[in-house]
């Protein structure tokens, strides 16, 4: 059995888990030091519950922006035969290539996202990165 | 997970086992009866617990794992916006494969293989709304009207409307 391992960062959008690979993650912190313009909300994942923590992910030529999410929950060291593509049909009809597969995490399959993708079509799609100051407090 | 595997009904009356006969895969979606070419499934299966994707069209309510494969589900009826089939814990889905798409079809009830006979099959309503517009053709056993699908077709249409990102889908 060769079964290399992958490690993956848990974290929570809204009520739902999500993972991504540790390697696609700049930074974990709190959103005080950041500024707005670089935070990035409204993603395919859904929204938050809250302002609590941001992902800094690279979005190519240098860039970066800061995914909120409401909690992370650490990371797993998943082997690759738990981690599964996204099925060929569900790929074809996604508005969205974020979802690249699905990882069985205590027999629950939980969504892998690729951040650096998952971030550009949220750029793509225009301004509203952030919901306005006062939803913050 | 269970095979797929031969109605107990009668076979309809005057439909013997000739080479005009063909199995076809009989299920109930809405209050009625539809039926696709039998050799496109290979299985029923339970439903497990759905995982939902992110901003994924209606016709697709979620994918589940079987036997360490994950699946994506399509709901006919919300394809041709006819309204959802209810899921819940004892909802079968039959998995076909249509081309290079392998999907879980979920319906309100299975009915299994039905034989018919080709010569008894009727070409489809001419309208062309809803899930008629993927008619190949209507039959009739001792239990009523089987409308057959064409699901290499409907499920092609599903991929296509869906808009996919810049890519042709595969």
């Amino acid at each position: 059995m060769n079964d290399q391992v992958r490690e993956l960062l848990l974290y929570q959008v809204g009520a739902r888990t999500f993972v991504s690979p540790v390697a696609d993650v700049l930074r974990i912190g709190n959103l005080d030091d950041v500024a707005l313009g670089d935070l990035v909300e409204g993603t395919s994942l859904g929204p938050t519950f809250g302002r609590e923590r941001g992902l800094a992910v690279a979005t190519g030529e240098g860039a970066e922006s800061v995914l909120v999410v409401d909690q992370v929950l650490g990371v797993r060291r998943v082997p690759e035969s738990d981690i599964h593509p996204l099925p060929a049909f569900a790929a074809a009809v996604l508005p969205s290539s974020a979802v690249s597969g699905l990882v069985l995490l205590d027999d629950t399959p939980t969504l892998l996202v690729d951040l650096p993708t998952l971030l550009r079509e949220r750029l793509a799609a225009g301004p509203a990165r952030t919901p306005p100051p006062a939803a913050t407090a | 997970m269970s095979p797929v595997r031969p109605s107990s009904e009668p076979l309809p009356t005057g439909a013997g086992r000739s080479g005009a006969d063909a199995w076809f895969f009989c299920l109930r979606i809405l209050g009625g009866r539809y039926a696709f070419e039998a050799p496109l499934v290979t299985e029923v299966v339970r439903l497990g617990p759905l995982t939902r994707l992110p901003a994924a069209p209606s016709f697709l309510p979620g994918v589940f794992t079987h036997r360490g494969e994950v699946l994506p589900v399509l709901d006919i009826g919300q394809l041709v916006g006819q309204g959802a089939v209810g899921i819940r814990a004892s909802t079968r889905a039959a998995v076909v494969h249509c081309g290079p798409w392998k999907v879980a079809v979920v319906s309100d009830g299975m009915e299994g293989l039905v034989l018919i006979s080709r010569r008894l099959v009727e070409p489809p309503p001419a309208e062309s709304t809803g899930l008629a517009e993927f008619l190949s053709g209507v039959a009739r056993d001792r239990q009523g009207t089987i409308a057959v699908l064409d699901l290499p077709r409907l499920v092609e249409a599903a991929r296509s409307r869906a808009v996919p990102h810049g890519s042709d889908g595969r």
